[in-house]
């Protein structure tokens, strides 16, 4: 079809959509977070918020301030630039994981499914880093990538109405570490204390898409202690190798 | 100031202002008042600030009583309000003495009623602003026998009863159909599916509440799917999910979603979206985008003369 990306369009009244090339790569969520970088140095009045996902971008606008083609001329020009754009460094967040059995509701299944032990599950997975694409859904929650293949497991067909706080799991390519109870969906094999979501911070969570996030096995007496520190004492830089 | 203990909190009764702002990217809604026209008006009522936090309340069933003398107004849904055994006006600024009961007896008109109090409601303000966000774990609906604090009221007192003439007042019965812009998925659908949502009534879910509400009723056509990669929700987002009824996503809805997004609902119609009846129907209307615009702009100048009146 030969779409050139990014595609820039007007959505609803206040917002302008910004899509890079369809796909879930490391290389086009770059560009996204390097625009919303971009755009967040560029202030302008009437402009509301930057939001970041995969492949997207919206710039939410006050369309009774700002017109339409402001904002489009500003998105075009901060993209112009995109290569140039130089994000904060990447951080790796630790946090420490009991992936005792209590903790883990699909670890078996997971295992039958891949044909892996148990322990080669956890041990496969809790040695990964996995990059954070951006935050969405409810409460800060981190969208993470690079799940090995050899884990890639699909989701339940019937999602669960209630997963706890800080269960850690996976469906596909991608984790999540659940900020708050929620329902899901994904294969939860265990759980963290380490609080990711603070609704009386600000922010409300340390993690920025771009970081990694790794879920080290511990016992679960550490991982409950680990529970009264803060999430910011599991960040150090990230070397990328 | 103590203003009110709950005697009942009816089906939920949750404190809003105006909302968050600035927060999506890191995973948080709006929230604020589902009928922001609505909750406005109440603090103009008693010249409180625009965003000064008041009591949402849905369907009748709350009942409060006062623990001081306090200055109150009522706005939003009719859900007829009775102090004691007397009528309470609505629209209207009026006090309310030491021990006398607020009870919400009958939905008359609309879905929900906003309760406003002189100096607004007292709770701790989390990433700035007072609204509840239940999902969110910030705050939480009313529950039997809380007591509710006012702020102080810095502002002049003043004699003059405010209240807000009959034809500036809006009704909630409308039948005509909810204006949406189309897209910015729309051509994840054929257009016998466009055609489809733009001429059926659709059945809100009695689920309904304040992140959104599924629909019953015919399944739009789905031209390419099952779902898009994950991206933003604008508020009043309309998603269709793989069975082909529309969702309308509100102010505490998630901010991320993997369903294709077939249009958005104009601005000027979020208030009125957050007076429509659970088990009520909708229908939606395509405009373009300058009307929408236009639509907005005539709002803002009505609400103006508004504010020029309640001054």
């Amino acid at each position: 079809m030969g779409n050139t990306y990014p595609v820039i369009r007007a959505v609803a009244e206040g917002s302008i959509l910004v899509e890079y090339e369809e796909e879930v790569s490391l290389e086009v969520n770059r560009k996204t977070r390097q625009l919303a970088f971009g755009m967040e140095q560029r202030p302008c009045p009437g402009l509301q918020e930057v939001i970041l996902t995969y492949r997207s971008v919206v710039v939410y606008f006050d369309s009774l301030v700002a017109k339409e083609e402001t904002i489009r001329g500003l998105i075009e020009e901060v993209n112009a630039n995109l290569v140039e754009i130089e994000l904060p460094p990447p951080r790796l967040f630790r946090i420490p994981t009991t992936y005792s059995p209590a903790y883990g509701p699909d670890l078996d299944r997971v295992a039958e499914h891949t044909g892996l032990t148990p322990d080669e599950v956890i041990q496969l997975f809790s040695s990964q880093v996995y990059p954070v694409y951006f935050l969405g859904f409810i409460c800060s929650l981190a969208y993470l990538g690079g799940v090995p293949e050899a884990l890639h497991v699909p989701r339940l067909s019937t999602p669960r109405s209630f997963v706890p706080a800080g269960s850690v799991g996976f469906a596909g390519p991608q984790a999540n570490v659940l900020p708050v109870d929620s329902p899901s969906g994904f294969n939860y094999i265990g759980c963290t204390f380490v609080a990711v979501y603070d609704p009386n911070q600000f922010p409300p969570t340390l993690i920025r898409p771009g970081d990694y996030i790794q879920c080290p096995a511990v016992s679960e007496e550490e991982a409950k202690l680990a529970g009264e520190r803060h999430l910011g004492e599991f960040v150090e830089s990230f070397q990328n190798t | 100031m103590r203003a009110f203990k709950i005697l009942s909190p009816g089906i939920q009764t949750t404190i809003q202002d105006q909302g968050r702002h600035g927060l999506i990217k890191y995973g948080i809604p709006k929230s604020g008042a589902m009928d922001q026209r609505s909750f406005v008006i109440a603090n103009l009522l008693l010249r409180n600030p625009d965003n000064a936090a008041a009591l949402e309340t849905t369907l009748p069933g709350l009942k409060l009583q006062a623990l001081t003398k306090i200055t109150i107004s009522i706005t939003g849904a009719d859900l007829d309000p009775w102090v004691n055994d007397q009528p309470a006006p609505q629209y209207t600024a009026f006090t309310m003495r030491e021990g006398d009961v607020l009870y919400f007896k009958k939905r008359k008109q609309g879905l929900r009623a906003y309760l406003a109090v002189q100096g607004g409601f007292d709770v701790l303000e989390v990433l700035g602003s007072r609204s509840t966000y239940i999902r969110g774990r910030i705050g939480a609906p009313l529950g039997a026998g809380e007591a509710l604090s006012s702020c102080p009221f810095d502002r002049e007192a003043t004699e003059d009863v405010l209240t807000l003439p009959r034809e500036y007042r809006p009704d909630f019965d409308r039948a005509d159909p909810i204006r949406v812009l189309m897209g910015p998925q729309d051509d994840y659908f054929t257009p016998h599916g466009i055609e489809t949502f733009l001429n059926s009534t659709y059945r809100i879910s009695p689920q309904a509440d304040r992140q959104g509400f599924r629909t019953e009723g015919p399944s739009i056509e789905i031209a390419k799917g099952p779902g898009i990669i994950t991206d933003p929700i604008p508020p009043g987002s309309i998603q269709v999910p793989g069975d082909g009824k529309p969702i309308v996503l509100l102010r505490d809805a998630q901010v991320t979603g993997g369903y294709a997004k077939i249009a958005i609902v104009a601005r000027v119609e979020m208030d009125s979206l957050g007076q429509m009846l659970p088990g009520g129907t909708i229908r939606f209307q395509r405009i373009d985008r300058q009307k929408a615009l236009d639509l907005l702009y005539e709002e803002t100048q009505r609400r103006n003369r508004i504010r020029d009146l309640l001054k």
